[in-house]
């Protein structure tokens, strides 16, 4: 029966990833009386849909172009070049990562939105009556994706970096290369693989990419809002296609970008080390080096402290004055006060720890199945748990919505829509990819010795895991839990669509109340998201 | 005749394009410590990964005094391991490292600490894995595969992640406990001098098909093939042919004195020769030049190329220099017919 091992995870994967998917494919080509192609024609017949279709595509294109742009430079910097501050900036400038998609935004809006700080700042200093910009359109989303999404330029290229051997460089010099032909013929095609797969997760993200359309999109279409328009206007069928167009789009972005990873696997020695940076002695160049990087670390802070000065806001203080006028810590003491600011913290928590705990169980048992006993599905096992992460997090929700929306239990279908357990389900899903990454790369490191060795000191299979294979893989469970925790935590394009208002978490409420203009307890919300995600960056990155 | 305490009987696996272990029968008498001897790729671990039972066999038995083990679980066989990287767990000190398999015992913190005395390693328990030496990790790990009372200890390759200068020591180290606690054990080495030093007995392994068992004078004496002889301590290879009982022809020149047992006249054979029973003489031998020279202390290595091979002979220091034609005999050999795989 070997052929069938791993077939209890392979079916719960299926279920949980592939088939509410695969359903949204089927429900697109399906009407009242069977099999049709009306809907695909209607959404092919709209030129909405294909604008906001190409809006998602060259968003996401220039997203990469952009982000590149900037991480691939600031990682060389902060690599090889040596100034005062160096590691205090080059710690500050990933900062970006700790603010979830939604706060993210709401931070933008409030300092360069158009009664943000900067708009007033400009509109005092030219003596206008208002900011002369308003932050609309594909200008204002690319701007929010370059400042979220360079960071993973800036890491992967400086990961990388850390690994090209100096002796290579020396060769390439000892043949007479230039610093510019070193670079182009040596280093950067050393760096392709973190290159590529930083642009794979760029393009991926901001494919996804939900938060910043969504309030600043104004006109402007891509597909997830459209999506998620669609489906509250209840045209449920033109959802299924839009989803499925989105779905489709993302898996041949995904493919083209794979391919062009190369299969020539660079191989890296682990003996050598990288160049030291080079220390910068021309005083000028010094202080200029220095000035540019505190300039850029605090351009990049704005944001956290924009919101974090919103957070003290009372109610209705703010009207045109440059900066708030009053500050109060009451709009933190409502959220653990009021019964009703309470309500979405704690769901918020509760949903996104059922959902880590699922996720990282899930894992662990793929690790096992997929890594230590190697099953004939293990590669099954395996890409099933990295597809969600290859699926925008709108394709996911509307198909988890279709799935569970329907009384079916021998087709694996329940009602569960509408009731608590559909959020911390698609958390779960969403989860899966992010825990699992970690946890199997963790279970590639296990020395397999080590459980070989339990069984020949007497030790069963349990105790073997609980004595043995959990303490071991404690960094890469941490780590894999504390990431997909604060994912799921601050997660606003899957609550959107199927929160209830028993079970709206802290981002739903944050839209709530930016609607009722109480900006300060929105505010207050963001840095509480902002601040659970930065301890679990913390967690997940310590050694 | 008496059983031996671990018998390996017609022992097969096959692995996906070649036999990794085939047909191998082994007896261990108790207490005793068997070498498996061979080069990579010969079956030598795949042979102690069978007896640990991390692997399942195809064909064949394992019994360890007289109870058939063959198909139990690692976890039931009650065999301790050492392991080439040591496998040490790291989240564990060395005690609780020790302690491990010393389940549902009354005494486990009198054996952790008895244990770590006869590895020589006493008040170590607390100390963290990532703290000791290489040494002491192989001495931990030693001490972690004891201390349950094993019926079989397995070592492979226990020595090969120590440096050249700690193993000559710890090799003692280690054949001063296994003698101690009078363990049965075998052990996997590629290392020669380490299967001498350490085992009994010793298995010479080629292709996973056992070439020769023995004590380490019986395989260096009386080699029972051309491997073998060559395998075990340095050896010339030559051509020749029975010139007439006691006496082989070598190369088609020389005629050298040696023990040619039933092979009758003019059998094609294969000529073995130890550089301690070659000479070099002024006349009459087979010649050649010297291609090097190495300076051994007592005695000189010189490596002479011949039209039919390369010979190794020792001799006195200044008995000649590279480049020089000379002539070499021998008073002592092997032969083996030619036909004899190797």
């Amino acid at each position: 029966m070997r052929r069938f091992r791993g077939a209890t995870l392979t079916l719960v994967l299926v279920w949980l990833v592939a088939y509410p998917l695969a359903l949204v494919l089927v429900e697109s080509v399906r009407g009242d009386g069977g099999w049709t192609l009306d809907h695909l024609a209607a959404f092919a017949r709209e030129p909405q849909e294909w604008s906001a279709l190409w809006g998602s595509v060259w968003i996401s294109l220039a997203s990469v172009a952009l982000a590149g742009a900037i991480g691939i430079p600031v990682a060389f910097v902060f690599e090889r070049l040596d100034f005062p501050g160096r590691r205090v900036l080059g710690a500050l400038v990933a900062l970006p990562v700790v603010l979830p998609p939604l706060v993210g935004v709401i931070a933008f809006l409030f300092l360069y939105g158009e009664s943000g700080i900067v708009g007033r700042a400009v509109a005092l200093v030219l003596g206008l009556d208002e900011s002369p910009w308003r932050l609309r359109g594909a200008g204002a989303i690319l701007l929010v994706h370059a400042y979220s999404m360079y960071v993973y330029f800036y890491l992967f290229t400086r990961a990388g970096l850390t690994r090209v051997d100096q002796s290579m460089l020396e060769a390439a010099e000892s043949m007479g290369a230039g610093r510019w032909e070193t670079l182009r013929r040596v280093t950067l095609p050393l760096l392709r693989p973190q290159i590529v797969a930083a642009a794979l997760l760029t393009f991926m993200t901001s494919l996804g990419s939900f938060s910043a359309p969504y309030i600043f999109g104004g006109g402007f279409r891509v597909m997830t809002t459209q999506i998620v328009r669609t489906k509250l206007n209840g045209n449920l069928p033109l959802a299924m296609v839009q989803t499925a167009s989105l779905a489709v789009v993302a898996m041949a972005g995904l493919w083209l970008l794979q391919r062009s990873r190369g299969t020539r696997s660079v191989v890296v020695m682990s003996k050598g080390a990288p160049p030291a940076a080079r220390l910068i002695r021309q005083p000028l160049a010094r202080w200029t080096a220095t000035v540019v990087g505190w300039t850029f670390a605090v351009l990049l802070l704005l944001p956290h402290i924009t919101l974090m000065l919103v957070s003290f806001v009372p109610l209705g203080t703010w009207t045109v004055e440059l900066l708030p006028p009053r500050y109060t810590p009451a709009n933190y003491l409502t959220l653990v006060a009021d019964p009703e600011h309470v309500r979405p913290l704690l769901n918020s928590l509760w949903m996104a720890a059922v959902a880590t705990a699922g996720a990282v169980a899930l894992s662990l048992w793929a690790g096992r199945l997929v890594v230590q006993r190697t099953v004939p599905l293990g590669r099954i096992i395996e890409g099933l748990t990295n597809v969600p992460w290859a699926v925008p997090g709108t394709v996911l929700a509307i198909a988890l919505a279709t799935t569970f929306s329907v009384h079916a239990p021998l087709i694996g279908r329940f009602v569960l829509v509408g009731t608590m357990l559909i959020l911390p389900l698609a958390y779960l899903v969403r989860n899966i990819p992010i825990a699992a990454g970690s946890v199997l790369a963790g279970f590639r490191q296990l020395d397999p010795s080590m459980d070989e060795a339990a069984a020949s000191l007497g030790a069963a299979r349990w105790r073997t895991l609980r004595r043995v294979t959990i303490p071991l893989l404690r960094p890469a469970i941490m780590a894999g839990a504390a990431l997909a925790f604060a994912t799921a935590v601050g997660d606003f394009v899957t609550s959107i669509v199927l929160y209830t208002l028993d079970t709206r978490p802290i981002s739903i409420e944050i839209l709530s109340l930016l609607r009722s203009y109480d900006i300060g307890t929105a505010a207050a919300y963001g840095v509480v998201l902002m601040v659970i995600s930065a301890g679990a960056m913390l967690l997940g990155t310590r050694r | 005749m008496e059983r031996a305490f671990l018998e390996v009987d017609h022992l097969t696996k096959r692995f996906a394009d070649h036999d990794a272990v085939c047909d191998l029968d082994l007896a261990v008498p108790r207490g005793s410590v068997l070498a498996l001897l061979g080069p990579s790729g010969s079956g030598k671990t795949t042979t102690l990964r069978l007896l640990a039972g991390f692997e399942r066999a195809d064909r064949g038995a394992i019994s360890i005094d007289g109870e058939d083990v063959t198909s139990l679980p690692p976890a039931a066989r009650r065999f301790g391991m050492v392991f080439q990287h040591y496998a040490l767990f790291p989240h564990l000190t060395a005690g609780e490292n020790v302690a491990f398999g010393l389940r549902n015992r009354a005494d486990t913190v009198e054996r952790v600490r008895e244990v770590l005395r006869v590895v020589d390693l006493p008040d170590f328990e607390d100390r963290a894995v990532a703290e000791l030496s290489g040494g002491q990790q192989q001495r931990v790990a030693l001490a972690r595969a004891l201390a349950p009372e094993p019926r079989l200890l397995l070592l492979d390759e226990p020595l090969s992640n120590l440096d050249p200068a700690l193993r000559d020591r710890t090799r003692r180290e280690l054949t001063l406990a296994l003698r101690a606690v009078g363990i049965t054990t075998v052990l996997v080495t590629h290392d020669q001098e380490e299967a001498f030093a350490v085992g009994d007995l010793v298995a010479v392994l080629r292709d996973g098909r056992l070439q020769q068992v023995g004590s380490p004078p019986d395989l260096y004496l009386r080699p029972a093939t051309p491997f073998v002889a060559t395998f075990v301590g340095r050896a010339g290879v030559l051509p020749g042919e029975v010139a007439s009982a006691g006496h082989v022809r070598v190369a088609g020149g020389p005629v050298w004195t040696i023990e040619t047992g039933s092979l009758g006249t003019s059998a094609r054979v294969t000529v073995i020769v130890r550089p301690e029973d070659a000479r070099l003489v002024e006349a009459g031998g087979l010649a050649g030049t010297v291609i090097n020279r190495t300076y051994m202390g007592a005695r000189t290595l010189y490596r002479v190329q011949t039209e039919a091979g390369i010979v190794e002979v020792e001799a006195p220091v200044g008995a000649a220099v590279v480049g020089d034609t000379v002539q070499v005999t021998a008073s002592r050999g092997h032969v083996f017919p030619r036909d004899v795989a190797g």
